[in-house]
């Protein structure tokens, strides 16, 4: 298999290094190319020139050799510069780019807004200047043979970018073609924001993409829904697709934290981030076929720009914390509430201890826990270019510690994106990141031992620590006299857990002109991790194993080879008023892992801590597992009269996934757009200005399954010394490709003056042939089975809503600009096998059952506490009593600018979800766990007549306190303070006096405030991680997330 | 130079559409497809193997199937955390709980297992007639252990004595009277009886094994003379009680004459046991302990206690049959005090009393306590009995045996004070969810 792949990569590079070769060649015929040789040694020819057009065959923003005309007649040209300013303030306008349209020739404006482009051919020419925010300005010149002509843009602020380029799969499209619905965010929005995760980036900044951050240690995944969930035992979780290249998003650590999943969507500096677009519905997504049922986050990282060497930095430090600790009861309440239950059941009223004596101590344990934790950016980067080579080159290192004691995370960024003008008709690219990632991670949710599930249950009465300074260990004896679970500053002190992830990830990337209108891509990438683990658990900590075990110490590397290599071309024939082009090609991915894991225990002394040491081997394993895409795919791009577009896209997928049976899927897509604003009839108005109704239809696949799910398997089961083979997978020969089929309606429009724009889409999303690990009768020797049964539909509306609130009158006046977005989606199960409902799940409490949203919380309703007994009404059987789906959710940013100063808002919110606090089971059990509890246990019954919904302390736990019910079901709707930055931009004086040409300082606060009745850390939560499809909503001591306050400094030269 | 950029991209297509079978064809490296897995003797001899294997299960013999046997008994108490395990302690448990689910598809594994033995051996070519017979035996004594652990928990059960083709198969399943279990039990242990050898490895399947599972069996069937001669016949293969008891529960293996079947385990190959009923005080879990009333339960001078509870502060006490939480203890199955004792009882249900007393002497003599004298220490049929259940509860407990044998016995409303549907499991509710004519235990 390697050997094969070995091949088809040497086939592939070499048949680039063939496209490159021949071209040289041809650029070396004096005959035939003579004159394009002409263009690039002529002096200053193109210095400020070939800045990447709005090209439309690749995924980047790249030169493109388009016209030829411009470049034959380089004797003939003349020159083009000017002024970019504001409307109406006459702010120079930094960063807009100006193209002579019909070639690739243009030029990105300088700090003082102003552009130079030469080599421009003389006649009729037609100059666009665009920009975000910016409504595009189009004039008409004439330019003479020889000549330098002066043209100065003024450009009207706007609330919607029709013009904005945006990555499509395979390609990029300006927004005012694309038929599909996606989302972009831009650098601006990312760039400050201090982010261990790429996904943190895009939380509640677009529409149709609920992200939930399923606990704060640095460095954890993030479930992703786009459009909802469609699956429930394949993945939910959208592909990310870096410069071209669909990146690994799984957690590659062996090690089992208790709950939290590493995030895969790493790697990458925020800073480096060019602009992020997401591939919502099925038409668009279609292009990557088997995977694109769950939508596709595109990431186009940043490229240099033709021009002198521009450096930036951007430094930030701050400082985490806890933002709310949770409310539980001090030592006297807690012995005043544990007396109370000995008491209802009729023992001693002193069981528990006696008040005054034995709460002497009052122990805060989450203080003990929890510290202010510091966090600092540094980001270096230069970019430049000229004539045939671009380049970007950046370096970043990010170090975050974790509010909680003993955890953190810190990265090493390297980036180097080139361009190469190779020859007139070839363009190369390369982009390569490498980083260097550290997580030191805690036991975590899940897990009997902790870190903070550990501190929240430690009974208040004792101390962290004893008089001689060791750690207050177990009790013996009932009630215990001390803790009743291992000591959890204990753990934070002595275990520790340390995953490094070393990646590389890139691609190189050739782009030929075969012929006039015929272009050949063909791209090579690649996304290799190297992931260490290492982990310690200290015999020192009472009541774990490891100190049964004296010391248990765990190694495991684990690397992911992932190869892709893609082809293909695009044909753009010039017809007139119509506009046809059509793409098609091939492509191949490699997939493989490669593991090798060691558990050693037994240790003679504490100063080692690698299984070298180790008396007993317990673990010792090493295997590898792998599997291969191979995909064909066109797309068909009309266009009539700038008013009518239509895509049709189709896809071919292989997968190794699945057997001979049901190996293909195929994939189709269209989509329409109608500019109704371009139509005669349409009024000519300032009110309403462009409109815009879009239509499409797509089916996309899912195949996010395991390596080899359909066939029956054999894995080792040892006895003792002999080897033994023992059945582990059950076969389905005919297991398939899980199908959405995706219908989507949109409007655009934009009103006032382009000053309020509107993004308006309905969808209906069918999935069936669902990849169903369905639960088998264990009485066939399997629990599960892979088949496709069952269907899931999501339905929803996303809106977006920008505006220009206030528009200056001056270049330094107040603006103030919002961006607003909400998206409802209902979840709904369709069919399952014999429409059987089961349930899965931390406790089995999440439902999958017909009519019901996936993983709808079912369990016993809690129906209130008896005013005569203090006992839980409850139930009989269980029932559906909430939904982890929120109804809607979304996020509000504003912008204001005034003089030097910027101000940034970003609210995000979420309402309807339902969380299962799963922390009170033991939290506001009644007494019959000795964990200390919630404060709300103080509004317990008491005597009879109280009328309460908190029942009674019961030290036999029949009060019904403990029992699994509805009760423990809170709203989980909050709003929270997301972000909020204030910048303030040196006055151009003072930062030339500083050797600078720009200098800007910020401070901003991340997760200042949630306004939420949930009682946990965080409403926003899912302690089953990113990989959970149908135990959602679930809250189980999740680590807290952290609040944080940062200063920094961006500057450039 | 056309035809070369051409041809680099005919390459390219080429390359992936030729590869397509190459690259889309993986088999994962670690493990067999089931073609290939049981094709011939070496598969055989590692699918057995395998099927030894299953009793290893953290839910079987390395843990919750012994641990739930005591805590829903009166052996033993809960003292952790686990939800599952408390309400087995409280005799309250629900369809949901997990372990119990766990335990019964431990059991059907293991059967699963047997049943691809039992299918494919027939016509494997590279073995012998008499391997074939050998194999066949072990695969059928075990399957036959793991009916009798379902039928001793559950009552009816669902019966399988084949592997499922396919998926579609297994949701019809429905449970079948337990006369048919045991039908089945009976006849596969007639052909583990007719072809195993005596001796051998006691961490197999052995003829040993088989006359022993026989008397258990007969015993639960009140086949007295049946369970007699079995019980007979494992005497006869020259099994005998191990001088001293400790010598049953070293920390790792050790063999005794005592040891009939027990389930091997290394540090590796880890079970709970140890883990869970030693102290947290002691670096264990601590989630189970021995109860005041089996501690109240030694006469005084019985050494079994101390080999069975450490300390005696109810809550503090903790289990030592498991010496140690490195998990490499070897459980027995079956060993030759119960065999005696399964004897005593059949000789004294056919009120053969001298005999019988004569028998469980043999148990109260190793464990330091006096002999009984017939018509002194005990005087009816009634006396004797009682006598021999209580040798049973002391000689094993915490080894997975007193709830049945308390439901064998008619006991289990009175001694443990519960409802008598409790004497039975709940089928798990993930089995009724999925297997529409399952049928529930009554009163769950």
């Amino acid at each position: 298999m390697a050997g094969l792949k070995k091949r088809l990569l040497f086939i592939g590079i070499l048949s680039m290094f063939l496209m490159g070769t021949s071209s040289e060649a041809q650029a070396q015929n004096p005959q035939s190319a003579a004159p394009e040789i002409n263009r690039f040694v002529s002096p200053g020819a193109g210095a400020d020139a070939m800045i990447g057009s709005a090209s439309r065959d690749s995924d980047q923003a790249t030169p493109t050799p388009r016209n030829f005309l411009a470049s034959r007649r380089p004797q003939q040209a003349g020159l083009i510069q000017g002024q970019v300013t504001e409307e109406g303030t006459g702010r120079p306008l930094t960063g807009i780019q100006v193209r002579v349209m019909d070639t690739n020739l243009g030029s990105l404006t300088n700090d003082q807004g102003r552009y130079r482009i030469t080599g421009v051919p003389a006649g009729d020419l037609s100059l666009r200047a665009e920009g975000l925010g910016y409504r595009t300005v189009t004039r008409e010149v004439t330019l003479q043979s020889g000549q330098t002509l002066e043209v100065d843009f003024e450009l009207p602020i706007s609330a919607i970018q029709m013009d904005e380029v945006v990555a499509v799969a395979y390609g990029q499209r300006t927004r005012r073609e694309i038929g599909s619905s996606i989302s972009t965010v831009g650098a601006g929005s990312i760039s400050e924001t201090p982010l261990a995760r790429l996904d943190g980036a895009i939380q509640g900044k677009a529409s149709g993409v609920q992200i939930t951050q399923n606990a704060g240690d640095p460095g954890a995944g993030m479930s992703i829904r786009i459009r909802g969930s469609s699956s429930v035992s394949a993945s939910n979780q959208p592909l990310w697709v870096i410069d071209g290249v669909p990146m690994f998003d799984e957690d590659f650590s062996q090690l089992g934290m208790g709950g939290q999943d590493l995030s895969g969507i790493t790697g990458i500096s925020p800073d480096d981030i060019e602009s992020i677009s997401i591939l919502k519905d099925a038409a668009a997504t279609a292009m990557y076929g088997s995977r694109g049922s769950n939508g596709v986050v595109m990431v186009r990282t940043k490229r240099g720009q033709v021009g002198a060497p521009r450096f930036t930095v951007n430094t930030s430090l701050g400082v985490q914390d806890v933002p709310n600790r949770l409310d539980l009861l001090n030592s006297t309440e807690y012995l005043q509430y544990f007396n109370e239950s000995a008491t209802n059941d009729g023992y001693r009223e002193d069981y528990y201890g006696t008040p005054g004596v034995d709460d002497a101590i009052n122990t805060d344990w989450q203080d003990a826990l929890f510290r202010n934790a510091p966090i600092r950016t540094l980001e270096l980067s230069v970019s430049g270019g000229q004539d045939r080579v671009t380049y970007r080159l950046s370096g970043s290192y990010f170090d975050q510690s974790g509010v909680v004691m003993g955890s953190g995370y810190d990265r090493f960024n390297a980036r180097a994106n080139v361009d190469v003008n190779a020859s007139d008709r070839l363009s190369l690219q390369a982009s390569l990141g490498f980083s260097w990632e550290t997580t030191d991670r805690l036991e975590g949710d899940w897990s009997l031992t902790g870190v903070v599930p550990m501190t929240v249950a430690a009974q208040p009465i004792f101390p962290v620590r004893l008089d001689d300074g060791s750690f207050q260990g177990l009790g013996s004896g009932f009630p215990p006299d001390g803790l009743n679970y291992p000591n959890g500053v204990a753990m934070a002190t002595y275990n520790w857990a340390e995953t490094l992830t070393r990646r590389a990830i890139g691609n190189v990337e050739a782009r030929f002109q075969v012929a006039q209108p015929l272009n050949l891509t063909a791209r090579a990438g690649f996304d290799i991790l190297a992931v260490r683990d290492n982990q310690w658990e200290d015999p020192r900590v009472d009541g774990i194993y490891a100190k049964a075990a004296e010391g248990i110490a765990k190694t495991g590397f684990s690397t992911g080879d992932r190869f892709v290599l893609d082809g293909y071309l695009t044909y753009e024939p010039d017809i007139g008023s119509q506009d046809l082009t059509i793409t098609a090609g091939g492509t191949a991915e490699f997939t493989d892992r490669e593991l090798s894991f060691v558990r050693g225990e037994g240790f003679s002394n504490l100063y080692f801590n690698r299984a070298r040491n180790a008396a007993n081997l317990i673990v010792a394993d090493a295997t590898e597992r792998s599997n291969n895409l191979v995909g064909i795919f066109s797309r068909v791009d009309y266009s009539l009269r700038d008013r009518y577009f239509f895509t049709g896209n189709f896809r071919a997928d292989g997968s190794s996934r699945f057997g001979p049976n049901n190996r293909w899927g195929y994939f189709p897509g269209a989509s329409f757009v109608w500019l109704v604003s371009e139509e005669d009839f349409f009024p000519n108005s300032n009110t309403v200005e462009d409109l815009r109704l879009r239509v499409n239809y797509g089916i996309t696949g899912n195949q996010a399954i395991g390596d080899y799910p359909y066939q029956g398997l054999f894995g080792t089961a040892n006895y003792g010394s002999d080897p033994g083979l023992a059945p582990s997978n059950l076969g389905n020969a005919d297991l398939k490709w899980e199908r959405t089929k995706e219908f989507n309606l949109g409007v655009d429009a934009s009103f006032l003056e382009g000053r309020l724009g509107l993004e308006a889409d309905y969808y209906l999303k069918k999935t069936d042939d669902l990849l169903l690990s369905r639960p088998l009768t264990g009485t066939s020797g399997f629990t599960s089975v892979f088949a496709n049964v069952g269907g899931i539909e999501n339905r929803g509306f996303e809106f977006r809503v920008n505006s220009v609130n206030i528009r200056p009158r001056t270049s330094s006046g107040l603006r103030w600009t919002s961006d607003f977005n909400i998206s409802f989606n209902k979840n709904e199960v369709v069919s399952l096998f014999n429409d059987e409902p089961f349930n899965a799940g931390r406790r089995n409490v999440n439902r999958v059952e017909v009519g019901e949203p996936l993983g709808a919380f079912h369990m016993i309703r809690f129906l209130g506490v008896d005013p005569e007994t203090g006992n839980a009404l409850l139930s009989e059987d269980r029932e559906i009593v909430g939904s982890p789906h929120p109804d809607f959710t979304g996020g509000l940013t504003n912008s204001f600018q005034w003089k030097g100063f910027d101000l940034t808002t970003f609210l995000q919110f979420s309402y309807g979800a339902e969380i299962f606090n799963a922390m009170r089971l033991f939290a506001d059990a009644g007494g019959w766990y000795l964990d200390n509890q919630f404060k709300h246990v103080m509004d317990r019954w008491q005597e009879p007549g109280d009328q309460t919904n908190v029942p009674r302390a019961s030290f036999n736990g029949d009060s019904g306190a403990r029992e699994l019910s509805s009760r423990f079901i809170e709203d989980g709707s909050y709003l929270r303070i997301q972000e909020v930055r204030l910048g303030y931009e040196l006055p151009q004086r003072l930062a030339t006096a500083m050797g600078a040409s720009s200098v800007r300082l910020y401070v901003a606060g991340q997760n200042l405030h949630t306004f939420t009745d949930y009682m946990g850390y965080s409403p926003d939560v899912n302690s089953d991680g990113s990989s959970a499809n149908i135990g959602l909503g679930t809250d189980f001591y999740a680590y807290p997330i952290p609040r944080a306050i940062t200063f920094g400094v961006r500057g450039s030269w | 130079m056309k035809i070369g950029r051409f041809f680099a991209l005919f390459l390219l297509i080429g390359a992936l559409s030729a590869c397509e079978d190459e690259l889309l064809d993986l088999e994962p490296v670690d493990q067999l497809t089931d073609e290939i897995a049981i094709s011939d003797a070496r598969g055989v001899e590692a699918a057995l193997t395998g099927a030894y294997q299953a009793l290893q299960s953290s839910s079987y013999y390395g843990g919750s199937f012994l641990f739930f046997n005591d805590l829903s008994a009166d052996n033993a108490i809960h003292t952790g955390t686990y939800h599952s395990h408390a309400e087995a302690a409280r005799n309250q448990l629900r369809p949901e709980n997990s372990a119990v689910a766990s335990i019964w598809n431990a059991i059907y594994e293991g059967i699963n297992r047997a049943n691809h033995l039992i299918l494919r051996v027939p016509d494997i070519s590279d073995l012998s007639a008499s391997e074939k017979s050998r194999i066949l035996a072990e695969a059928r004594f075990l399957r036959a252990l793991h009916y009798h652990n379902l039928v001793r928990l559950w009552g009816d059960v669902p019966m399988r004595t084949a592997p499922i083709a396919s998926p579609e198969e297994a949701s019809t399943i429905e449970r079948v009277p337990m006369e048919e279990v045991y039908t089945q039990i009976l006849s596969d242990l007639e052909a583990a009886r007719s072809s195993l050898a005596g001796g051998g490895d006691t961490r197999r399947a052995t003829l040993g094994a088989a006359h022993a599972l026989a008397a258990r069996v007969h015993l639960y069937r009140e086949e007295w003379a049946q369970a007699e001669t079995a019980a007979e016949a494992v005497e006869e293969l020259g099994y005998d009680l191990a001088a001293d008891y400790a010598t049953l529960f070293p920390a790792t293996g050790g063999d005794t004459p005592e040891d009939i079947f027990r389930v091997l385990f290394t540090v590796v190959q880890w079970n709970q046991l140890g883990w869970y009923y030693i102290a947290s005080s002691f670096g264990g879990r601590g989630e189970i302990a021995p109860q005041q009333s089996l501690m109240d339960a030694y006469a005084e001078g019985d050494v079994r206690r101390d080999w069975t509870i450490h300390g005696n502060v109810e809550g503090a006490a903790h289990g030592t049959k498991f010496p140690t939480t490195a998990g490499a203890e070897h459980p027995h199955v079956i060993r030759f005090a119960e065999v005696i004792l399964t004897k005593a009882e059949a000789l004294a249900q056919q009120d053969r009393l001298d005999e019988a007393v004569t028998a469980y002497n043999r148990i109260r003599t190793r464990a330091g306590l006096a002999p009984h004298v017939l018509n002194q220490d005990v005087t009816s049929q009634q006396d004797v009995l009682e006598a021999i259940w209580h040798e049973r509860r002391v000689e094993l407990a915490l080894e997975g045996d007193r709830f049945s044998d308390l439901r064998r016995t008619g006991r289990a409303v009175d001694v443990l004070d519960i409802p008598a549907f409790q004497a039975l499991f709940p089928i798990p509710r993930a089995e009724m969810d999925v297997a529409p004519n399952m049928t529930q235990n009554p009163g769950y």
